[in-house]
């Protein structure tokens, strides 16, 4: 099981590359929000339905899926979408999408990526890794977030100290989803 | 009785054989030798086969995957019907690979770039592959700015992508606007066909009519972008590749269909020869023993 752990760190390094941009750009606190202009043209045909599309590079996890209410952990904050949400573009932290519809709620940790919701209530999410919280050991959680913590005040390189904060982000994250899941 | 020994004891000493039957025995040993070497190549050619039909299937599967991803990535650019500016500066990202034995698949990859590098001489370009590298290196090596190898011989991870993503995007000295992926799109496993995925800067995708309907943090369409882009180059390798598998799959059966017909016909051929100098021997024979 900590090949699920250590596989999510090919992601945190290519997302090193992007996220130490977005890391340094949300520095600044007051950043600007660009508020719709346009209300959409026509929201759901009337099914008041939400429908889903969440495409990982590597597996199709859902696709045209009719659900009630996506939550995620957005850069800008925590949101939950329900259908005819406001046509939005938001980049996900490291942390827990719930997709809930009248199944149940299925949680995936997802490692980052972007959700955009669109006009026609179709929510897309793109991330680069993702998996269901029972499939995380959180043993090699632990172990994982030990070593980047001493990789990090070890580190006499600035991409390598910059890389294992990425990675200790990434390792709270997943600690904080395992423990929210255990509540 | 005494014609069938002497035709027995015949294979010692046919390499003894007059003049007149010598250039016989010299095509016979040549014919003989071909066809060794065709059935060698045919075995050959397929196992190669039988490979490639293997990793077409998988090819694929990750195919279907891909695209799914990358359609849902470029959806927000189709809904706000992004459209490119008039003037905008291009790069060509040509998607091909280092294999070979596949058919057209690279040259058709060179003939498309080439055609737009004719329209827009001062385009620069980016190779993925050795392929296409060799066949644009001839007719524009100032165009050329990078060119990365070791692709094609596994399915491309989104590592791989991420990282070519990045080289390129980290590159200051490469200014452009709208980014052109070439690759094949996979049409059937017999057929192909050679398409671009285009890529828009983030001017263009705030001035589209419909993106006023979105809400967004202003800082995070840079890197929307960027996260686009490496998913479009993403969608192209592992399409281009399926494409190039299936390629290489028709090529494979073809050239093992050739060979086998090239064997039938050299079989024939090695028949009629080798009965020929029987029946000659035979005639020697004969009129040998009649004027006795």
């Amino acid at each position: 099981m900590s090949l699920i752990a250590r596989s999510l760190k090919p992601a945190v390094a290519s997302l090193a590359v992007r996220s130490t941009a977005a890391v340094a750009a949300t520095g600044v606190q007051a950043t600007r929000r660009a508020y719709a202009s346009e209300a959409a043209a026509a929201p759901s045909g009337g099914s008041g339905k939400l429908i889903v599309n969440f495409a990982l590079p590597h597996q199709t996890v859902l696709k045209k899926h009719e659900v009630n209410q996506v939550d995620m952990s957005a850069v800008s904050g925590d949101l939950g979408v329900l259908a005819d949400h406001v046509p939005t573009i938001e980049q996900l932290k490291p942390g827990v999408l719930d997709i809930i519809s009248d199944a149940g709620s299925t949680k995936y940790f997802v490692s980052g990526g972007f959700a955009i919701m669109n006009p026609n209530s179709v929510l897309n999410i793109n991330a680069v890794e993702a998996f269901k919280l029972e499939d995380i050991d959180s043993q090699a959680v632990s172990a994982g977030l030990a070593e980047s913590q001493r990789l990090h005040s070890a580190a006499k390189d600035e991409k390598v100290r910059e890389a294992a904060a990425v990675e200790i982000e990434l390792y709270e994250a997943l600690q904080a989803a395992l423990a929210g899941k255990s509540k | 009785m005494l014609v069938r020994s002497a035709i027995a004891a015949r294979p010692a000493t046919l390499v003894f054989s007059v003049a007149g039957q010598t250039r016989n025995m010299a095509t016979l040993k040549e014919i003989q030798t071909r066809l060794k070497s065709v059935t060698n190549i045919s075995k050959i050619t397929a196992s190669m086969k039988m490979i490639a039909s293997t990793k077409t299937t998988r090819a694929q599967r990750a195919m279907n995957v891909a695209r799914a991803y990358g359609q849902v990535s470029n959806d927000l650019i189709k809904q706000a019907e992004v459209e490119k500016a008039a003037g905008a500066k291009e790069l060509l990202i040509t998607v091909s690979s280092d294999k070979g034995l596949c058919g057209g698949i690279h040259s058709s990859l060179s003939r498309y770039s080439r055609k737009h590098l004719a329209e827009n001489n001062e385009v620069p370009v980016v190779i993925l592959g050795d392929k296409a590298k060799v066949q644009l290196q001839r007719a524009y090596p100032e165009n050329i700015r990078y060119s990365f190898n070791q692709l094609g011989s596994t399915i491309p991870t989104y590592d791989e992508s991420s990282i070519i993503a990045s080289t390129i995007l980290n590159d200051k000295s490469i200014e452009f606007d709208n980014a052109k992926l070439v690759y094949n799109r996979f049409v059937s496993a017999i057929s192909f066909e050679t398409d671009a995925i285009e890529c828009y800067p983030v001017s263009q995708i705030v001035e589209a009519p419909n993106f006023k309907a979105y809400e967004y943090q202003e800082d995070v369409l840079e890197n929307l972008n960027e996260f686009l882009f490496a998913n479009s180059l993403h969608w192209a390798l592992v399409e281009g590749h399926a494409a190039e598998m299936a390629a290489k799959r028709t090529a494979m059966e073809n050239a093992t269909k050739n060979a086998g017909d090239m064997i039938n016909r050299l079989t024939l051929q090695y028949n009629r020869g080798r009965q020929a100098v029987i029946t000659n021997e035979l005639i020697d024979i004969i009129t040998g023993a009649s004027a006795l």
